[in-house]
């Protein structure tokens, strides 16, 4: 194998940023909208939750010492994509545009939560708190770059912010200027990309930063 | 929608990558050169051929003559990754330079979303199984086209003085957003025009 192979998949897979741009590139097509970003983050960490609590549960039992890689990932397959079913059945019954809005990006849950959930503490400790944490942990990142690119899209693009309709608030709120003149550009797909490259450019010298900072106080 | 309909929207107009945003991650992420694009992208092309026509036949042919169609994430989950890791069996058997050349874990492109998306997008429209092999041959040279055209920018843009913040992740996802504005102009106006309608 090729040494930048290697480098750069032990970049991608051991780095947590970039294991959260990983995930979140499945989720990018929802993010038009402010509100759809909303549905999504819901979903993957109610799925990464809870298939954390499951994992945990299992390694308990002491099952996931037996058995290979494989096995592992065929556990997950199992576990993600009954809990995606199950959160798809309930967001159909419950919120009928928000499951039509996401379309086939609800079923992705499934796809989401295994990127984002791999090399999480259940699989290794069996401690309930920790694995619960880490998934709540992952998911809330998620959660958090997943809103803000929504929030510049929908802002720039649209002109618009959409979020839930309560009471007397219709749901959506203008701005003014950028209303009449938005960049629709941002609204299409490449105007998701392009978010999301820059984000994790900012992600990137945000995090050298703090660890040169911590680098430091250790040195003094 | 007549079969070069479905050719060219599958490839052009909703491009995998970059017009529904699928598969994203292993495309933005896979380094190497063109024989390893090559490589990415015919095994791809063939994974999404088999799972467009296996989602037809578990979607048509099981889970909807016996109402389970609430059952449809985990099916098609499991197709997609089963398909994949029988796919890599293979190559390994018959074709073990083709790994060696892509060097990509097969469980990264099974769970990949490239392949689900299209057994989800194929099903949805109900096509019949031929028109879901074609959609999928076509969605498969779609992505094969996309990798190919990244990883030549991408061996450009690498000798090119680039901020360091910049550099490998954030501006492969700007390139791919850039192309994905260069592909709108694969539009349906585009596909009306060829189709004459």
């Amino acid at each position: 194998m090729k040494s930048g192979l290697v480098l750069s998949k032990s970049m991608l897979s051991e780095n947590p940023i970039a294991m959260l741009f990983l995930g979140l590139c499945p989720a990018l097509a929802v993010s038009v909208r402010v509100i759809d970003a909303l549905w999504m983050s819901v979903g993957v960490i109610l799925v990464l939750v809870l298939s954390g609590l499951a994992m945990a549960l299992l390694s308990r039992h002491g099952e996931v010492d037996r058995g290979s890689a494989a096995a592992g990932l065929l556990r997950a397959l199992v576990i993600t994509s009954f809990l995606t079913a199950s959160f798809e059945a309930g967001l159909l019954s419950l919120a009928p545009t928000a499951s039509a809005a996401l379309g086939i990006y609800a079923p992705l849950i499934a796809v989401n939560c295994l990127v984002l959930g791999r090399g999480m503490p259940g699989v290794t400790s069996p401690s309930l708190g920790s694995s619960v944490a880490a998934a709540l942990g992952r998911g809330i990142g998620f959660a958090a770059s997943l809103v803000l690119i929504a929030l510049v899209r929908e802002a720039l693009g649209a002109g618009t912010i959409t979020l839930f309709p309560v009471g007397g608030f219709g749901g959506t709120i203008e701005i003014p200027l950028l209303v009449e003149q938005p960049v629709r550009a941002l609204g299409f797909a490449g105007g998701g990309l392009l978010c999301l490259g820059y984000l994790a450019a900012a992600a990137r010298v945000i995090s050298g930063r703090a660890a040169a900072k911590s680098a430091g106080k250790e040195a003094a | 929608m007549s079969w070069v309909g479905i050719i060219l929207s599958f490839a052009l107009v909703d491009n995998v990558i970059l017009s529904r945003l699928l598969g994203v991650c292993p495309e933005v992420c896979a380094p190497g050169g063109m024989r390893t694009a090559a490589g990415v992208g015919g095994f791809m092309a063939v994974l999404m051929a088999g799972s467009a026509v296996g989602g037809w036949a578990v979607d048509s042919q099981v889970l909807v003559p016996l109402g389970f169609t609430l059952l449809r994430t985990p099916a098609f989950v499991f197709l997609v990754a089963g398909l994949a890791f029988a796919l890599r069996a293979l190559s390994a058997r018959f074709l073990p330079s083709l790994l060696l050349v892509t060097g990509v874990s097969i469980p990264e492109i099974g769970i990949n979303c490239a392949a689900l998306g299209l057994v989800l997008i194929t099903t949805r429209a109900e096509y019949t199984a031929a028109e879901s092999l074609v959609a999928g041959l076509a969605a498969g040279a779609g992505y094969f086209l996309v990798t190919a055209l990244m990883t030549a920018i991408r061996e450009r843009l690498e000798v090119e003085p680039v901020p360091r913040a910049l550099r490998g992740f954030p501006l492969q996802l700007i390139t791919a957003g850039l192309m994905a504005y260069a592909f709108m102009a694969f539009d349906r106006a585009f596909l009306s025009r060829v189709l004459g309608g």
